[in-house]
């Protein structure tokens, strides 16, 4: 090897020292200061101000913290005030920027021109599109054709909106989206009426129920993923927290019956992997044996012994995969502790015996007196004002389908659509992209051409929710009756308007009737009121001499809610008359043809697939499999090695309905006769993060019996077929494939 | 080239990138000519008019930083007074655009230091101590290189029970 001589060390080192002094350094970093054009009232350059708001992100009402700098927001936390929460906040909630700053936003309000095809969009006017819709409504011979459709719609907006509509003459509005389908938000809703609902109470609107993980000491999940998405994950993620610290007397023990591994399983103590369809059987063969054996230390079971009257614990075996002896042990793990809560989770609702499951899991709390209990089941004490009772409720599945059929029978004229995204959010065979063919003006009030916006003539975007008013009402509760307020943190950053106020000057513009039941100049002057309905409320957290003061302490504390914990406790008013049954789940496609369950399952960071367009959330890897960016299948070992295929190729699934392919991902955490994929990617339209990446598994849902009338969407009872392709596509993953290379670190 | 004359060439080459670079960034704190502004903003007219430097940078008592003056405030003068002048034009112009002017930094510091100016105005510090007699400079520039020596010159003559504390790495450095 040639030495380095003193003549080239010179002469390199000369050259490198030119490079350097004539700029191949890195320069400091110059940035312009810009100044207000305007500065907000009180404003300190430098300093931080917080605001308390609500979270948008899901439909649970966390109450946050935004800090802003300079006017601009710069980061979310969790209010350690308010009693959901408790100051925690998840990764989606932690994006909400992401929302904000979002460079796909519509910037103004825009309408089609040249029909609904071509998707030629124009800016418009604020003031011509509210004269285009005064005139739209005014032209109507009968005013009862106007439909809303919202899905995660803040309280405040269903309120106004509700007004309007029955000042038209109008329909209520139908709130439906697929994460509330997801979660089965409707379905529970509707398992607390048949069990705890007066005979004349409300039909719509009943509470959730709320089960008091915090102090429970075992808790039996059937399909709950408590700490993901469903519900309130938050406020369930603490209280798991305090069980886990063994609060109530030792740690507390989680059992999660689902198919698929999901992360709360993974945090569970025992995972049981149930076969999709029989989660009720094992619910009903763990009472059996509670109430024949005489287990628990409550008193005699013989009060329930007929709901299990004809129940066989062996053939409950045998059909669900479980053993008699883990079925026992189960059974006595239950009973025997103090407070144990059975809890029905989402996915059971989207199977044909949904229904019967979860009121199968709820006679378990029942049978062990856990209602209105210390670690059991609590309806929320309702917030003592008139505004915040009749919060909003979710429509069930039949709902949008009666919708749809009205649109598609030429019977609706007008239909506003406001946070949901149903072109996307609902399988093909629903049929709403043919049904908006048939509705003369359809209004989106998105802030992002998503897939349903650009089927409409005007799109009238609202402002995102750190921008804009609101209240919402926390369900399912905290401890406590809690209203979060909604609050602007940074003046609107584009010429978008808020919905409300467009509603409200619809309302003005139109006169008469629906003027007077919408009397208010803005939303602002609507909130003030609503809120002070609470003023002189003796158990509030705070009180004011003066509506104004109330309602700023309302702005300050981000909402209202009691200072004490206060829960009701359910009455059993709707007890089964006879057995529980649970009938044999039914399965779209042909067991010799279709082999796997298709176990589709809402993605941690996308959810249904809102968070689509926020790449701090697609960047976010999936818990359990570090997958990112895309779509997946998840196969079990077993049958990936039955198919030939390994992780990273590419698969198609097909399902009587449709088919997709994605990459595999092989994990040993699912049922070798399941196949899950995540929802929330295969956007079309949604911005530049959300489109052309992955598929929409709600493609392969199937209709189950035509979707019998009724029925909530049945997005659990497909089978599917697993097709090799040959090729193969890295999947963007955090960690290495699971196994891979483990061998060689033992 | 053998592997290890390119070893040895990438190593120089690296440390008198290293080299180059700290002096870079010292050279550009150092005392140095105006920036060149998108207005040419006259700091001695608004002096001897007899406008106070909080006046405009009116966050210097309360907060890290002082704080530019908002477009609202230039115009609240400049609506009369001066109209004519080629740089208030230019102002009113940007005005009607709604728009800020980008204003380039003066007085620089490592983004590494957590500097706040409401404790040194607290402590009776005036502005000039660390900005020069802005008021006879027409386009402001930054007087003295403000670097930790300079920093430290000061804090270290502060009367001993103060100085510990004012010379602890965490104070600036957080």
């Amino acid at each position: 090897m040639k030495r380095l001589s003193r003549r080239d060390f010179l002469k390199t080192a000369a050259v490198a020292g030119v490079g350097v002094f004539t700029g191949i350094a890195p320069t400091v970093r110059r940035v312009a200061l810009e100044p207000f054009v305007r500065p907000p009232e009180e404003e300190l350059p430098g300093r931080a101000t917080w605001f308390a708001s609500t979270c948008r992100q899901c439909p649970a009402g966390c109450g946050i913290l935004v800090r802003v700098i300079n006017g601009r927001a710069r980061k979310i936390e969790g209010n350690p005030a308010h009693p959901l929460n408790r100051g925690k906040l998840c990764a989606r909630g932690q994006t909400g920027l992401q929302v904000l700053y979002n460079p796909d936003r519509l910037k103004n309000a825009v309408r089609q021109t040249g029909g609904r095809e071509p998707r030629q969009f124009k800016p418009i006017q604020w003031t011509e599109a509210l004269d285009q819709l005064v005139s739209t409504l005014n032209g109507l011979a009968d005013r009862s054709r106007v439909a809303f459709l919202g899905g995660l719609v803040p309280d405040h907006l269903v309120a106004l909106v509700s007004s309007f509509l029955k000042a038209l003459g109008a329909p209520p509005p139908v709130l439906f989206d697929l994460h509330t389908t997801l979660e089965g938000r409707a379905e529970a809703a509707d398992l607390a009426r048949r069990w705890f609902g007066k005979p004349q109470g409300q039909v719509q609107g009943f509470p959730l129920p709320m089960y008091d993980i915090a102090r429970a000491q075992v808790i039996f999940s059937f399909g709950a993923n408590l700490l993901e998405t469903w519900m309130s994950p938050v406020s369930q993620s603490y209280d798991y927290g305090l069980m886990r610290q063994g609060q109530a007397g030792g740690r507390g023990f989680l059992a999660q019956f689902e198919p698929r591994l999901s992360m709360t399983a993974a945090s569970a103590d025992k995972w049981i992997p149930v076969e999709p369809g029989t989660e009720g059987l094992i619910a009903l063969g763990l009472g059996r044996i509670i109430v024949e054996d005489n287990l628990g230390h409550v008193g005699s079971h013989r009060d329930h012994a007929y709901l299990y009257r004809n129940v066989s614990v062996s053939d409950i075996a045998q059909a669900s995969g479980v053993s008699i002896e883990t079925l026992r042990k189960l059974a006595n793990v239950f009973a025997d502790a103090d407070r144990s809560v059975a809890i029905p989770g989402g996915y059971l609702a989207g199977l044909s015996n949904g229904a019967q499951t979860m009121d199968t899991v709820m006679a378990l709390n029942v049978v062990m007196r856990r209602l209105g209990r210390e670690g059991g089941v609590f309806l929320p004490h309702q917030v003592p004002a008139e505004q915040f009772t009749s919060s909003a409720s979710i429509s069930p599945f039949s709902e949008a389908q009666s919708l749809i059929e009205r649109m598609k029978a030429g019977q609706v004229d007008v239909l506003f659509i406001h946070s949901t995204n149903p072109v996307y959010e609902l399988p093909g065979w629903a049929g709403f992209v043919e049904a908006l063919d048939k509705v003369r003006l359809v209004v989106s009030f998105s802030s992002f051409m998503d897939e349903t916006a650009i089927w409409a003539d005007l799109v009238l975007p609202d402002h995102t929710y750190l921008e804009g008013w609101g209240y919402q009402g926390v369900s399912p509760g905290a401890d406590r009756p809690a209203v979060s307020g909604q609050q602007p943190v940074v003046r609107p950053l584009y010429d978008t308007r808020s919905t409300a106020d467009v509603v409200l000057a619809l309302a003005a513009r139109l006169g008469g009737q629906v003027a007077q039941a919408l009397p208010w100049s803005d939303e602002v002057a609507f909130l003030e009121q609503s809120s002070t309905q609470l003023l002189g409320t003796s158990s509030g957290i705070y009180d004011a001499r003066t509506p104004d003061g109330f309602w700023s302490r309302w702005r300050q504390h981000g909402g209202w809610w009691t200072e004490k914990p206060l829960r009701d406790e359910p009455e059993v008013s709707g007890m089964p008359t006879g057995p529980l049954q649970v009938s044999p789940a039914a399965f779209v496609g042909d067991p010799q043809q279709y082999p796997f369950h298709l176990a589709l399952y809402p993605s941690l960071a996308l959810t249904d697939g809102r968070g689509a367009n926020q790449p701090w959330l697609q960047e976010m890897p999936d818990p359990m499999t570090t997958g990112r960016w895309n779509t997946w299948v998840e196969l079990n070992p077993v049958t990936a090695r039955s198919l030939g295929v390994h992780d990273n190729d590419v698969v198609k699934v097909i399902s009587p309905q449709g088919e997709l392919e994605a990459a595999v991902v092989v994990y040993p955490g699912i049922r070798p006769d399941a196949v899950a994929i995540p929802v929330g990617q295969g956007h079309s339209d949604y911005g530049r993060f959300a489109e052309r990446r992955g598929s929409n598994p709600l493609s392969l849902v199937a209709p189950l019996l035509g979707q019998a009338p009724g029925l909530p969407l049945q997005w659990a009872a497909t089978r599917v077929r697993v097709e090799g392709t040959g090729r193969r596509q890295e999947l963007a993953r955090l960690e290495s494939l699971d196994g891979a290379g483990r061998e060689k670190l033992r | 080239m053998s592997r290890r004359r390119v070893l040895i060439i990438a190593l120089i080459a690296l440390a008198l990138l290293g080299g180059g670079a700290y002096i870079r960034i010292n050279r550009t704190s150092l005392a140095s000519a105006a920036p060149v502004q998108p207005i040419p903003f006259n700091h001695r007219v608004h002096a001897q008019a007899g406008v106070q430097c909080l006046f405009c940078h009116s966050s210097a008592l309360r907060s890290d930083v002082a704080g530019l003056p908002s477009m609202q405030k230039c115009m609240g003068c400049h609506q009369t007074i001066a109209a004519d002048r080629e740089p208030v034009k230019t102002l009113t112009d940007y005005w009607q655009r709604q728009e800020p002017i980008h204003w380039q930094p003066v007085n620089t510091m490592p983004d590494f230091v957590f500097f706040s100016h409401q404790p040194h105005l607290g402590a009776g510090l005036g502005c000039e101590g660390c900005h020069g007699n802005v008021g006879q400079m027409d386009i402001a520039r930054q007087p003295v290189n403000m670097d930790m020596g300079w920093c430290l010159d000061c804090h270290l003559k502060q009367p001993s029970e103060k100085a510990a504390r004012l010379v602890d790495c965490l104070l600036c450095h957080k």
